[in-house]
This record gives structure tokens, sequence and C-alpha cells, in this order.
């Protein structure tokens, strides 16, 4: 077993899903909130990475972010190499094809709040950013949970981004799912079986963990809620 | 909402029924199941042959391996053409595909030779490329096609190791899936040199944009391009004209055109 694949992957779709939760709750709240003409326009284009197949996507940002545009040249004098064949590459790319996966359940949480209690908060003076921070956020723990779940799951996942970014590099751009196609085209599928069998018990187990801690605290909440209202 | 939805499934209905006799048409074509250095060579050779023949064929590019790995689990390809005689050796042993010719199982067709070149962008301004430039620091991110699967990426790191420049530069190589992605890795600019096969660097877009030198052949194995038929071939006998037509003589005499030597010394 390939640990420093493993640990890149976690690594990786760690990253991925704490940037993606800071632009997406802000973005999700402004796509619930907002009043602008620019909504639907903005709404599609967080979907837009669902529609792209993600090796077009990676070879869109191989070009973009290359040394040959502006953008690239950019990056290349800010970090002293290009984003492709590098971590903060995958990052980069991995950002934006999970975006979807985080903004979707967190607009949908947030747009199935009662607007009355936003109504109410408003007229007591709370200022958007309040708004998100004790409302949003704490009434859409679950879409919360999901969006991070989803993110994370899908960075795990992410092949053809990193396929066309990576350069299948140790320790820098060979993730689980790279070694994994690497082990399967090299016709070594016990390999293959066993990085396969390290993926899906990890992912298992996670996410059993996960939905059992959402669903305990979900439980303990009602227990709480009811004694509330007894005393 | 209601009269919506059913107008929706009635289009979705539409399009199956106006897309099934394509798919139907489309079983009749040859297929190909090519190694990725071919891709700037092949459409060329296709067209002039369903010309000929009236026969049509399409083609599928990727890596030799990749191609072996579905042939071996049951794609529905008649002609493998890879990169080098390996693969089609492995699908020959395992009864899955054979050369031209009825008592002619054993051995693949070889139909041409590969060249590998070292390429650059013009606009790189590097000095005359040459495998010593490696080593110079400046060039950081060295492009090759997987040594594991790919035979260009395995006569590059041969290559590398026979000129003594691949503990040096192992840490700057960067690996492309196949020989056309190692291409794209160095003409978007990402990778400052790339080893790339001959047909690649002698498209107009790679001309046009970047200088090339041949790599010594003493460096590394020729890399030796076999053909087979593969063994469920739907369509045997049009492939087995395919297989005739490749290696004709002026066929063979237009591989040099597009980067591959002929597999027999031709007029």
């Amino acid at each position: 077993m390939d640990w420093q694949a493993l640990t890149l992957t976690l690594r990786l779709a760690s990253l991925t899903t704490a940037l993606l939760l800071l632009i997406a709750i802000p973005l999700a709240a402004w796509l619930v909130l907002g009043r602008s003409r620019l909504l639907p326009l903005v709404q599609a284009l967080t979907a837009l990475p669902l529609v792209l197949p993600p090796t077009v996507l990676g070879f869109f940002l191989l070009v973009l972010l290359g040394p040959r545009t502006a953008i690239g040249r950019a990056i290349t004098a800010l970090l002293g190499h290009p984003l492709a064949f590098s971590f903060s590459g995958l990052v980069v790319g991995s950002v934006l094809y999970s975006l979807p996966f985080a903004v979707q359940p967190l607009v949908a949480g947030f747009a199935s709040i009662d607007s009355s209690l936003l109504d109410a908060a408003r007229l007591l003076g709370a200022g958007p950013a309040r708004l998100v921070r004790t409302l949003l956020v704490p009434l859409a723990r679950r879409s919360l949970l999901a969006a991070a779940v989803l993110s994370f799951l899908h960075t795990v996942g992410e092949f053809g981004v990193v396929l066309m970014l990576g350069g299948d590099i140790p320790g820098a751009t060979r993730t689980l799912s790279i070694l994994l196609y690497n082990q399967v085209e090299n016709f070594d599928y016990p390999a293959a079986t066993r990085t396969a069998a390290v993926l899906l018990t990890l992912s298992l187990a996670a996410l059993v963990a996960i939905y059992a801690a959402g669903q305990a605290r979900d439980a303990g909440q009602v227990l709480r809620g009811r004694g509330g209202t007894r005393a | 909402m209601r009269s919506k939805s059913v107008s929706f499934l009635q289009i979705l209905f539409l399009v199956v029924l106006s897309t099934a006799p394509a798919a139907l048409i489309g079983q009749t074509s040859l297929r190909i199941a090519a190694a990725a250095d071919l891709e700037p060579v092949l459409p060329a050779i296709l067209t002039q042959f369903e010309q000929e023949t009236g026969i049509h064929a399409d083609a599928t590019y990727q890596s030799s391996a990749a191609l072996t790995a579905q042939i071996q689990n049951g794609a529905p390809f008649d002609i493998f053409l890879s990169a080098d005689l390996g693969y089609p050796q492995k699908l020959i042993a395992a009864g899955l595909a054979q050369g031209l010719g009825d008592g002619a199982n054993g051995t693949p067709i070889a139909y041409a030779h590969g060249t590998l070149v070292l390429w650059a962008r013009k606009d790189a301004h590097l000095p005359a490329l040459s495998m010593d430039l490696l080593r110079r620091p400046e060039i950081q991110r060295i492009a090759i096609a997987n040594p594991d699967r790919a035979p260009y990426g395995r006569a590059a790191v041969a290559a590398l190791q026979k000129s003594g420049l691949y503990e040096a530069v192992k840490s700057r190589l960067v690996t492309a899936e196949n020989i056309s992605q190692a291409a794209q890795f160095v003409d978007s600019g990402n990778a400052d040199v790339g080893f790339l096969s001959l047909t690649s660097a002698s498209t107009p877009r790679l001309k046009a944009e970047g200088n090339f030198t041949v790599v010594p052949t003493s460096l590394y194995n020729p890399i030796e391009q076999g053909a087979v038929l593969v063994t469920k071939a739907p369509h045997r006998v049009e492939a087995k004209t395919f297989l005739v037509y490749l290696m004709s003589t002026p066929v063979q005499q237009g591989m040099r055109e597009y980067g591959l030597t002929p597999s027999r010394p031709v007029p």
C-alpha cells in the first residue's frame, strides 16, 4: 500500500473542503438572500463544473494557469513555479471541480429556512454577516455537513482533473485515484484491488462516523428541545 | 406543471428514437484501436482508405497499455495498432489477436518504426536542444509519457539512463498519461522540454511553435510498432483489407511525412 498517496489524498481533500466552505458559505448566502440581477448567472456559473468533463476542466486549467497566459505568468511569479504539476495546482483544480458540491446543498439548506425568522432578524438590525453567522449556519447544520462530506468525497474520488494537471509526481500530485489508475493500467490487479479496498473502507468508515455523529446530535437536540418546552 | 413534465418526457423519447438509427449505422464501420502517437498520422490514412475501398473506419487513440486492457476485456475493436511489439504479442499469446494470413498467428505485423525527439517551444528561448541541455537548472520540468505503459515513455527513460542523466533529472520529470498528453504539457508551456514522438513534432501546430532534435537512436531500443487483428473482430474481412492497405508501398512511403519510418525499405 502506498501510504504517501493516501496521505496526499487526505491532505488535498481536507484543504479543499476547508477552502470550499470558506468560499461556499458566503456565496450560498448571497445566492439565497441577494437581490442582484446577476443571481441566476452566478448560480449557473457555480453549477458549470458539473457539466464539463473533468479532463476538459483539467485541460483548461493547464492552459489557463500555464505560463502562456497573463494569469499563469502572475501565478508563476508569485509561487516561483507554474501551478501545473504541483500540490497547490491540484488544490485550485479541486476547489473549482467540487464547488457545486459545496454550494448546492448550502443553497438548498439556506433557502429552506423560515423567511419570517430572517425578516425578524433584519428588523432587529442584523446585517448580512450576522444573519449568516447566527441564523443561516446554525439552522442549516445538516446542509453544512452534507456540503463538507460531499466536497471531501468528491475530491478524494477526483481523477480527470488530476490526470490532466498533475503529471503523476509521487508525494506532490500522485493521488490515490491516480495510483489506482496506474496499477490498473499496468495490469497489477492485486495491488489495484488493495488500493481500492483501502479507499472504499476508509470512505465508508468516515461516512458512517459522520452520519452517526449527525444523528446522535440531532437526537440530543430533540431531547433538549422537548425538555425546554416542558419546563 | 404536469403538462410540462409530460412534454419533457416526450422530448427525451424523441431524442432516444432519433439517435437509435445512427447507432445502428455506426456498427458497420471498422473499429481501430490505435496508439496515441498515431493520432496525427491515421486520420489521413483512413480518409484515403475509405476513398479507395469504400470502407469507413473509426479510430480510438490511447496509450498502448490502455487499449490492450480494453481488448482483453472484450472491447469490440477489429484492429489494434500498438506503439510497440510487446502488447500485441501479449494479446496473441492470450489467443485474443493474430497476425495476417491464416497460418501466421504468431507474430504482430511490424508496420512502422517510431522516432523519439526532444521538443521545446520556440518562445522558451533555450539554446540548441540536446540531451546535455537537460542538466541545466533552468530546465525545471521535463515531460515524458508514462514509461510503464507508453513505449515512447520507456524509450525516453532508456535514453536518459544510457546518457547518464536519469538520476540528475529524475525529480524534474512529469509523467503524462500518453505521448499526446506529453505534447500538451510542453506545448502549453507548463513543462520546459518534452520527449515526444516525431509524429507529434511533425504536426503543423508543433512545427510552427517549437524546435526539436532527434534523440540519438543509439540511446534506446527501436520503437517497433506492431499491428494485430483482434480474434473476435466483428469485421474480419474489412480488417484484413485495411492491414494489407497499411503495408502497401504508397502508404508505407507516405509515413515519413508524418514522422514514422516505414517498416521495410520502400522505393
